[in-house]
């Protein structure tokens, strides 16, 4: 926490969050690559390996073995979280997190209470391997509870439900929000994950978002609403499970919507909530659905090219005006 | 030497192909600038496709007699580069260009492009105009209708503000609330009923043909007979003739095919309260006009009472309406929508008629006969032949 209480950033909450739940329950753990001593590649772990000796790990460099670890430690009782240096790495260790952690409960009806920190999606400069965002292919998987939280008030409240809930969870952390976003202070209180909340009201076209893009969402809100059009932005906080719910009340309201995801255009999170729109609510529509999504290819590295490839507040502000003249 | 394609130009607004009649120019043969070197036919005119800049013709990679897309290339041109140059045309692809001409974020400009003449700006197939506009519905905006009994008839006064003039629910909502500044009436079944067969039809293109019928040896007629039939019932028969010996214009059309009537069965309209009755009568080429005066008379007082039977209605192939009873001399009725034809008869009046034998004006009886129908099933000539003969009928009613 910084200074004084006075403010505090998304990837201090992250730490915060982790500190509480290895001060609050014994049988929680830390384990990954350098998260001890080090502190984690990004600090998330900042001195927790000192404050809880013994709780904070550092892992091999197999993903792998991170994961499987992990769910033998949480068939045993523990509340293991893991900690991956990218979200991009975590596919190594795929097999364990989709094959065994996410079935692990429908196969034995013992529970998997596991959760897989992901620093997640582009930062300038990362280039291919260390921008992805892997939300929607998690979010395939049943078993899988799979969070994307916008604010650092989300990362905190939303990062200690996780080690609460008894599925295993792959929480999405945005790379680009960790030193830039701040709050006054942590949250008392939070909405329940699975809650989606209304980030900004409008009556005039609705954006649904998630992680990082709720900003640049509300920032092509702001633009809009200097030509005199109110936006409506969802933010989803959790793609799995989905509020559709607050979405289509949402769309009740306005008519038009647009979805935006830093993911890949192929099917997807934004596809996912297009496709229970149209199923649920065709009815709501005024104008047809679109959707806003990364460039059809990897994650370029060249900051120009980056800021071409993933959906830009100006991006979403032009298909809103597009939206909006349909 | 570069080779410049020539290639298929936009031809027209909503042209997406032609297929090529003749080679104006030889493999080989030098052509100016703007020289005509193709002859191409559309689906609406034999169009000229002319050379992009002078240079020789390299070679045609098109067959005579097929269709080509607007923006597919037709030929090669081998022209030099100056002219390349001179005229913004873009070279055939030879080779791919060098990647390391590829500076992305480098600081320095870019080289200014070279002046370009207007290209064509399709090069596949154009996007077809598609239904947008006024008359593209929304789903939210259908499902509101629905809710409110509206049909898109009733927006025909509403200005979109939506893509291409369409109304937004926005437009729609505001619509609905400006009504209730206004006096509100409940309108009968009778009248919705109306309101839906008419527009219904009117989903077709419809026309009216007219042609004056001298009514004198009709009325000279009708005084001999007992009981008195109608100057309406004489027109319904001699349509049912006519369209016995050639049913055709009475025929609908449904896709690719014309459905033709099975049964001279002729409706003629009946006013009633706030609205139009139509009671039907069956196989009227089989029966004389004694024999309908009765039964006319008899579906006109059912009507009346609101009382007609189920085989009295519906499964008419045409209709005739007295539209001089009102006092009208001259009408376009609309056909039913499950109907091809209309038979409008206006109010007689005297009038001068020229006699060529007597060498003087004569004065006639005459009345306006009016045909109106479904143009996709006839045309002008075929309405005018069934009306020619329909009123010649009527001149002789002691046939009917």
């Amino acid at each position: 926490m910084g200074a004084n209480g006075m403010s505090v950033t998304y990837l201090e909450a992250i730490r915060e969050a982790q500190a509480r739940a290895l001060a609050a329950d014994p049988r929680v753990f830390v384990y990954g690559q350098d998260v001890g001593a080090f502190g984690g590649a990004f600090k998330a772990t900042k001195n927790l390996a000192a404050e809880h000796p013994g709780r904070v790990l550092d892992a091999p460099i197999s993903e792998d073995a991170m994961v499987g670890l992990a769910v033998g430690c949480a068939m045993e009782g523990l509340r293991p979280i893991i900690e991956m240096q990218f979200a991009d790495f975590s596919l190594v260790g795929f097999n364990q997190i989709v094959n065994q952690a996410a079935t692990l409960y429908w196969r034995t009806g013992q529970p998997c209470p596991l959760v897989i920190r992901l620093p997640s999606g582009g930062t300038v400069g990362s280039g291919p391997f260390h921008s992805q965002s892997l939300e929607s292919i998690y979010a395939h998987y049943p078993g899988l509870v799979v969070l994307t939280p916008a604010t650092v008030e989300d990362a905190y409240s939303m990062l200690l439900e996780a080690v609460a809930l008894d599925d295993p969870v792959i929480f999405c952390e945005h790379k680009l929000l960790y030193y830039h976003l701040k709050a006054e202070r942590l949250p008392d209180a939070a909405l329940p994950v699975g809650k989606a909340r209304i980030s900004r009201e409008g009556r005039d076209a609705t954006v649904v978002s998630y992680s990082a893009m709720v900003h640049e969402a509300l920032a092509a809100a702001e633009e809009l609403a200097g030509e005199g059009t109110q936006i409506e932005v969802v933010d989803l906080r959790s793609v799995k499970p989905l509020d559709t719910d607050t979405v289509m009340a949402s769309v009740a309201r306005t008519g038009r919507l647009l979805c935006v995801g830093e993911g890949w255009p192929w099917g997807g999170v934004t596809a996912e909530v297009v496709a229970r729109v149209v199923g649920e609510g065709l009815d709501l529509l005024d104008a047809p659905p679109l959707r806003l999504n990364a460039r059809n290819t990897p994650v370029p590295f060249h900051p120009h090219l980056w800021a071409a490839h993933r959906p830009t507040a100006r991006a979403i502000a032009t298909a809103l005006r597009k939206l909006l003249r349909l | 030497m570069p080779q410049i394609p020539i290639i298929m130009p936009q031809l027209g607004e909503s042209i997406a192909e032609a297929s090529i009649v003749r080679m104006l120019a030889a493999p080989g043969e030098t052509v100016r600038a703007d020289q005509e070197v193709l002859e191409v036919e559309t689906n609406k005119a034999t169009l000229n496709v002319v050379a992009p800049c002078r240079g020789q013709l390299a070679r045609w990679t098109v067959e005579l007699n097929e269709s080509y897309p607007v923006g597919a290339v037709l030929g090669y041109l081998e022209a030099t580069a100056e002219d390349v140059q001179a005229f913004g045309l873009t070279e055939a692809p030879t080779a791919p260009s060098d990647p390391a001409d590829f500076t992305a974020g480098d600081a320095a400009e870019p080289p200014e492009p070279p002046p370009t003449r207007v290209q064509p700006t399709v090069r596949g197939l154009p996007v077809p105009a598609h239904a947008g506009g006024a008359s593209y519905m929304s789903p939210r905006l259908k499902a509101r209708m629905a809710e409110l009994g509206l049909h898109a008839a009733d927006l025909a006064g509403v200005a979109g503000s939506g893509a291409g003039g369409r109304v937004t629910i926005q437009d729609f909502e505001a619509f609905i609330a400006a009504l209730d500044r206004h006096k509100q009436t409940p309108a009968s079944s009778m009248r919705v009923a109306v309101a839906d067969a008419m527009r219904r039809s009117w989903s077709r293109p419809l026309a009216t043909v007219g042609t004056p019928v001298a009514l004198d040896r009709l009325l000279e007629h009708r005084l001999t007979c007992q009981p008195k039939p109608g100057p309406a019932l004489y027109a319904l028969r001699a349509l049912a003739i006519a369209l016995s010996e050639n049913s055709a214009p009475a025929g609908r059309l449904v896709g690719r095919k014309i459905v033709h009537p099975s049964s001279i069965d002729i409706g003629f309209a009946v006013e009633a309260d706030d609205g139009v009755l139509v009671p039907v009568l069956r196989e009227v080429d089989r029966r004389p006009l004694a024999e309908l005066v009765g039964l006319y008379a008899n579906l006109v007082d059912l009507a009346r009472q609101r009382r007609l039977p189920a085989d009295a209605t519906g499964a008419a192939i045409g209709v005739v309406t007295n539209f001089g009873t009102f006092g009208l001399t001259w009408a376009t009725p609309i056909p039913l929508p499950e109907q091809t034809l209309v038979l409008g008869l206006g109010a007689g009046r005297k009038a001068p008629v020229w006699d060529e034998a007597a060498g003087k004006f004569l004065p006639v009886i005459e009345a306006q006969l009016t045909l109106s129908f479904d143009h996709r099933v006839l045309d002008g000539g075929a309405a005018g032949r069934l009306l020619a003969r329909v009123a010649d009928l009527m001149n002789r009613p002691g046939n009917l």
